[in-house]
């Protein structure tokens, strides 16, 4: 219990000098903000990136995947006509240390991921920058990256990352949502590692050559998520009945 | 022209140019490109020779740089449609096509051209220009952009249909008999197919086609490019198809046109469900700056103006083109 002594020498006007000058420091010693990354939980399946994993069923089209897709009469994929991409998240591995993770890396490799996947899938979804009605947000994540060595001193230019990148173990973790309820339309988490002994070691390593394998993997990510979309829209046997009952051009006979 | 040597000035080489084109002229006749170019003049030394066939080819290449450069400016006999009609591909020049053009162009689609000879669409710059010849032919020039579907228009008059020469390629479209023949009957239900069973076309997507015996002429809306391309190379690829014009027209995704869409289905999907499925639906609901075209089939009458009635009170939409058809019915409401 405070006493009245106590509560009087906080009121004092040092003790607020004090405070104000902690204050001051504590804002000054901050480090300045990072590329935002999360850490994959320890002992955890998922990420926990997608809002929901409970429909996720392996899918006999794509190997290492599971996926989900919505078969509501009233909400599935087809009542969607464009998509938001949001910015890739960044899932590291469990046991990576965080603070040696190089800004620039994680932010080269987001921005990298994000045009693969637009590329991949802005004419069947075409982009728009809004949410509103007919619209879905397109939620990605790059999981279980690890922070690979320091690069040799002599290899070092102005764009080289302070540590590299490693890819190797990476999955994929996908969602489109309703971009105005949030609600899940279709959901993908792909284990297939096309990233197998890739790095990357430079802020620009789009452009080089030697980081090849991993700008190749990330393009056979964007490449299976647009697959998957193709394979959501398929038309079932019901629909391809009432399609060609139906669909007859207005042209003369 | 003879010049001495040493009194002719070396900076002024549009002369030789000049020259070289007169030789050029002299030794061919015509002026044209090829092996004449590099003809010998005897009067002129060899460095000279040189340097007179390096500004010639400079010459021409801008020459050729400027006609490559511009837009393509051509006369051509044309079909002044309607927008909406022009998209349905109602197919030959018949009574029923020019009422429909006439229609739907007082009751607002804008006027468009439909080229005689390749049956392609093109929306122009000047539609009051046009727009008093609609349901007409006329001969119009003008640049047109092919890959963009435009025309800037310099004028535009109108013709009669005699006026066409027979055997000419415009006459095409104006012949009934060229569409749809009973030999390719087959075809026609294979281009069907395929377009039928195209993945990403949504309630508001439309697309339609014509086939004049290998010729097919895509025709519609779509909110999606792909669509418009996988249609283009589906029907290429079809056995017995030779050439294909696509006049599908992607939609723009403004957010005010997807409001309608939303609101617009939302409707139709209350009170006529059954006409909606999973996927897709038998009415077909094309939004275009505010403006609503109804496609596809229903059962009855009173199901038409029903989707009519519906659309007409949804938000923003200030017009409503009621094409549904009716079973049983060869036109639409």
């Amino acid at each position: 219990m405070l006493t009245n002594g106590y509560l009087n020498k906080l009121r004092s006007p040092g003790f607020f000098c004090v405070a104000l000058v902690l204050l001051a420091l504590s804002s000054c010693s901050r480090p300045a903000p990072r590329a935002s990354v999360k850490k994959v939980p320890a002992g955890q399946e998922f990420s926990g990136f997608l809002s929901t994993y409970a429909s996720l069923k392996p899918n006999p089209d794509f190997e290492n995947t599971k996926s989900y897709v919505s078969g509501d009469p009233a909400k599935n994929i087809h009542k969607y006509v464009a998509v938001i991409v949001d910015p890739p998240e960044i899932y590291i591995s469990t046991d990576a240390d965080e603070k040696a993770f190089p800004d620039r890396g994680v932010a080269a490799l987001k921005e990298y991921f994000q045009n693969a996947i637009t590329g991949a899938v802005e004419d069947a979804f075409p982009v728009v920058q809004s949410s509103g009605p007919l619209v879905l947000r397109l939620r990605s994540a790059i999981v279980g990256i690890d922070v690979g060595q320091q690069l040799p001193a002599d290899q070092k230019d102005a764009n080289t990352l302070e540590r590299a990148l490693n890819i190797g173990r990476v999955a994929v973790e996908v969602e489109l949502v309703d971009s105005e309820t949030g609600e899940q339309i279709a959901a993908a988490v792909d284990r297939q590692n096309l990233g197998e002994g890739a790095t990357v070691g430079s802020a620009t390593f789009s452009r080089e050559e030697k980081f090849r394998a991993a700008t190749q993997a990330f393009d056979g990510w964007a490449f299976r998520l647009r697959r998957f979309l193709d394979s959501a829209n398929e038309l079932s046997k019901d629909d391809i009945d009432r399609v060609e009952a139906t669909n007859f051009p207005y042209a003369s006979k | 022209m003879t010049t001495s040597r040493s009194s002719r000035p070396k900076n002024i080489y549009i002369c030789y140019s000049l020259a070289a084109i007169k030789n050029i002229t002299r030794y061919t006749g015509t002026f044209r490109f090829g092996p004449q170019l590099f003809i010998e003049d005897a009067s002129l030394d060899k460095g000279e020779q040189s340097m007179k066939s390096c500004v010639t080819l400079s010459v021409l290449a801008l020459l050729a740089s400027s006609s490559f450069g511009a837009d393509e400016v051509s006369t051509f006999a044309a079909y002044v449609d309607s927008d909406l009609c022009a998209r349905l591909m109602l197919g030959p020049i018949t009574s029923e096509r020019v009422q429909c053009s006439q229609s739907t162009f007082k009751e607002g689609s804008q006027p468009v051209l439909v080229r005689l000879r390749n049956n392609m669409v093109l929306t122009v710059n000047k539609e009051k220009m046009i727009g008093p010849l609609i349901g007409q032919l006329a001969e119009v020039s003008g640049k047109v952009k092919p890959n963009d579907g435009t025309v800037k228009l310099d004028s535009a008059m109108p013709i009669t249909n005699a006026s066409i020469p027979k055997g000419d390629p415009a006459r095409k479209l104006l012949d009934v008999r060229m569409y749809r023949t009973d030999r390719s009957a087959q075809l026609h239900e294979k281009i069907r197919h395929e377009l039928a069973m195209m993945p990403y076309i949504s309630n508001f997507d439309f697309i339609s086609f014509a086939q004049s015996g290998a010729d097919v002429i895509l025709s519609g809306w779509t909110v999606r490019a792909t669509n418009r391309d996988t249609a283009g190379r589906v029907v290429r690829d079809i056995e017995g198809v030779e050439t294909v014009i696509n006049n599908i027209e992607v939609l723009p995704l403004g957010s005010f046109d997807m409001q309608i869409r939303a609101v617009a289905r939302a409707k139709l999907q209350r009170y006529l469900a059954r006409y909606f499925w999973g996927s897709g639906s038998d009415i077909k609901i094309v939004v275009k700056n505010g403006q609503i075209i109804l496609l596809g089939t229903v059962a009855t009458k009173a199901d038409s103006d029903l989707a009519f009635m519906q659309c007409n009170s949804v938000p923003g939409a200030f017009k409503v083109f009621n094409l549904l058809r009716v079973q049983g019915s060869d036109k639409g409401a």
